[in-house]
Parts: structure tokens; C-alpha cells; sequence
């Protein structure tokens, strides 16, 4: 039985209240603010962020030959407003069809599918945030390996707080 | 191996911390067996067996030389594991560096 998932996790804490932490992940005008970093500007974010609805978002990097653009596709698996928020994430092309990360030039290895799970908790007025982002590499997208993987994050969330 | 098994191998080959010091000496240029295992206080079999979890794992090459087979540091493994998990720690990093800001302008306008 081989582990088929890898997956990144960041915490942070934020002196802000947990509900304007929330607002950064679930309001299109506050995501286009911080969610493209290192030259990159996000023109598109739109988001229906109840369980199954669609989000759909545009990353662009502008240099002065030509506009790069970027597209990316979920659906929102858990929304528990203000301290729980899960969305798959694949990238596609404009109209919102997904296509696969080795066709746009990603590395071998990169998972077609990612999850990004949010959880939040507020203390004194102040927000813990931890990010967890999950892929499933290619090929691999059974639901044995995945779920396993959803159950051994959640322990890790779990030993956090 | 298929990309994922590579990782689990290449995964669990790293947990053990006598196999990640051999890796470490190994980026400095390849080296035997017995040089290898000389920093530690262990058998040259159980040495053995751990360059052998790290050779399955596709982390080390052994050489043709049939007396001292040498040992080389193959990086492609770890190459893999470092693409997609690294490469969204640090978009990550600089996102909620971003998202901090964002937070912190919000409160001071609030404040006005």
C-alpha cells in the first residue's frame, strides 16, 4: 500500500479577528488583494462559496513582451463560516475546462488534483490560521489513498490546537 | 516505479536519520561502503542494509567496480520531491505575507 499524496502546510497568526481572516478567503475583492504574490496580480476571482459551488480564478504575470495568464478550478467542499473552509483547486483553461498541469509545462510529479484546507481559531482577538494544500498525483486519484490522507490531516490539524 | 511510488520510497528512505547522514557525506562525492560507514558505531551489514533502502529508493547509484561498488548521491528523486510541495510553501509564504498587510491596512483604516 503506498502513500500516494504529499501536501504543504502553513500556520499563521494574524492580529486580526477571526471573521476579517475569513473575509480574506471568501470575498473575491478581499482574495484579489493577497492571493497573488511575487509579481503576479489576480484580475479574476469569482467565488460561490457554499458546499459544491464552483470558484474559478485568474493569475496573470505581466512582463513586457506578453501577459501570462493562469486559470484555476474548484468546488467547496466544506464551508463553516468563520473557522473551517475546504476547496479543491486544478488548473484549466478560461472557460473553466481543466487541463493537465503537464500539458501546461509543470513538472512531472505535479498533482492534477490539489485540496486546500483552511482552518481558523481565534484567541484574544487574535487568528490562528493553518493552510493545509493536498495533492494527489496523477493517475492516482482513488478513494482509498484519499481519503486516508483527508484522515491523517485532520489528525495533524487536530494535534495542533 | 511510478512517480508517487519514487516519493514514498524516496520518503521513507529520509526518515531515519543514519540514512540522511550517508546521503549528506554522499554530497560531498561518492565513497565506499566502508568509508561510509565509518562515522558510525555500527556493523558494516547493518550499514549495508541501509545503503540498500537508499539504493531502492533510487537516492544512491552503485558503481560497476565489483570490488568497491562506490557510492553516488542521485539527486532526480529528491528533485521530485521538492517541485510541488516546495514550490507552493514558498507561494504560500509570500501570499499570507501579503495577507498580513492586507489585514493590518484594513485595521488601521478602521481605526481612523
Amino acid at each position: 500500500m503506498s502513500e500516494q499524496q504529499t501536501w504543504v502546510r502553513v500556520q499563521r497568526d494574524f492580529d486580526a479577528p477571526i471573521e476579517m481572516v475569513w473575509n480574506m478567503w471568501t470575498d473575491p475583492e478581499l482574495f484579489k488583494q493577497w492571493y497573488g504574490p511575487m509579481g503576479m496580480t489576480v484580475p479574476t476571482a469569482e467565488m460561490d462559496v457554499v458546499v459544491g459551488g464552483t470558484r474559478k480564478v485568474c493569475m496573470e504575470m505581466k512582463s513586457p513582451e506578453r501577459t501570462m495568464s493562469m486559470w484555476f478550478t474548484g468546488v467547496y467542499k466544506e464551508v463553516s463560516s468563520p473557522s473551517r473552509l475546504v476547496y479543491t483547486e486544478s488548473m484549466c483553461d478560461e472557460e473553466g475546462t481543466i487541463i493537465s498541469p503537464r500539458s501546461m509545462g509543470m513538472p512531472e510529479g505535479h498533482p492534477d488534483i490539489t485540496e486546500v484546507i483552511v482552518e481558523l481559531s481565534e484567541t484574544d482577538g487574535k487568528t490562528t490560521m493553518t493552510m493545509v494544500h493536498v495533492g494527489v498525483q496523477e493517475g492516482t486519484a482513488g478513494d482509498g489513498g484519499w481519503n486516508q490522507a483527508i484522515d491523517k490531516l485532520a489528525d495533524l490539524i487536530g494535534s495542533n490546537t | 516505479m511510478t512517480t508517487s511510488d519514487q516519493l514514498d520510497a524516496a520518503f521513507a528512505a529520509l526518515a531515519n536519520p543514519t540514512r540522511r547522514a550517508i546521503l549528506a557525506h554522499l554530497a560531498q562525492g561518492e565513497a565506499t561502503v566502508n568509508a561510509l560507514a565509518e562515522p558510525f558505531d555500527m556493523s558494516l551489514p547493518a550499514i549495508s542494509k541501509h545503503i540498500r533502502v537508499l539504493e531502492t529508493a533510487g537516492l544512491i547509484t552503485r558503481g560497476r567496480d565489483a570490488q568497491f561498488r562506490p557510492c553516488t548521491l542521485n539527486t532526480q528523486p529528491l528533485q521530485v520531491v521538492a517541485s510541488w510541495t516546495d514550490q507552493y510553501r514558498h507561494i504560500w509564504d509570500a501570499r499570507f505575507n501579503m495577507m498580513a498587510d492586507v489585514l493590518q491596512t484594513m485595521k488601521e483604516t478602521k481605526d481612523e
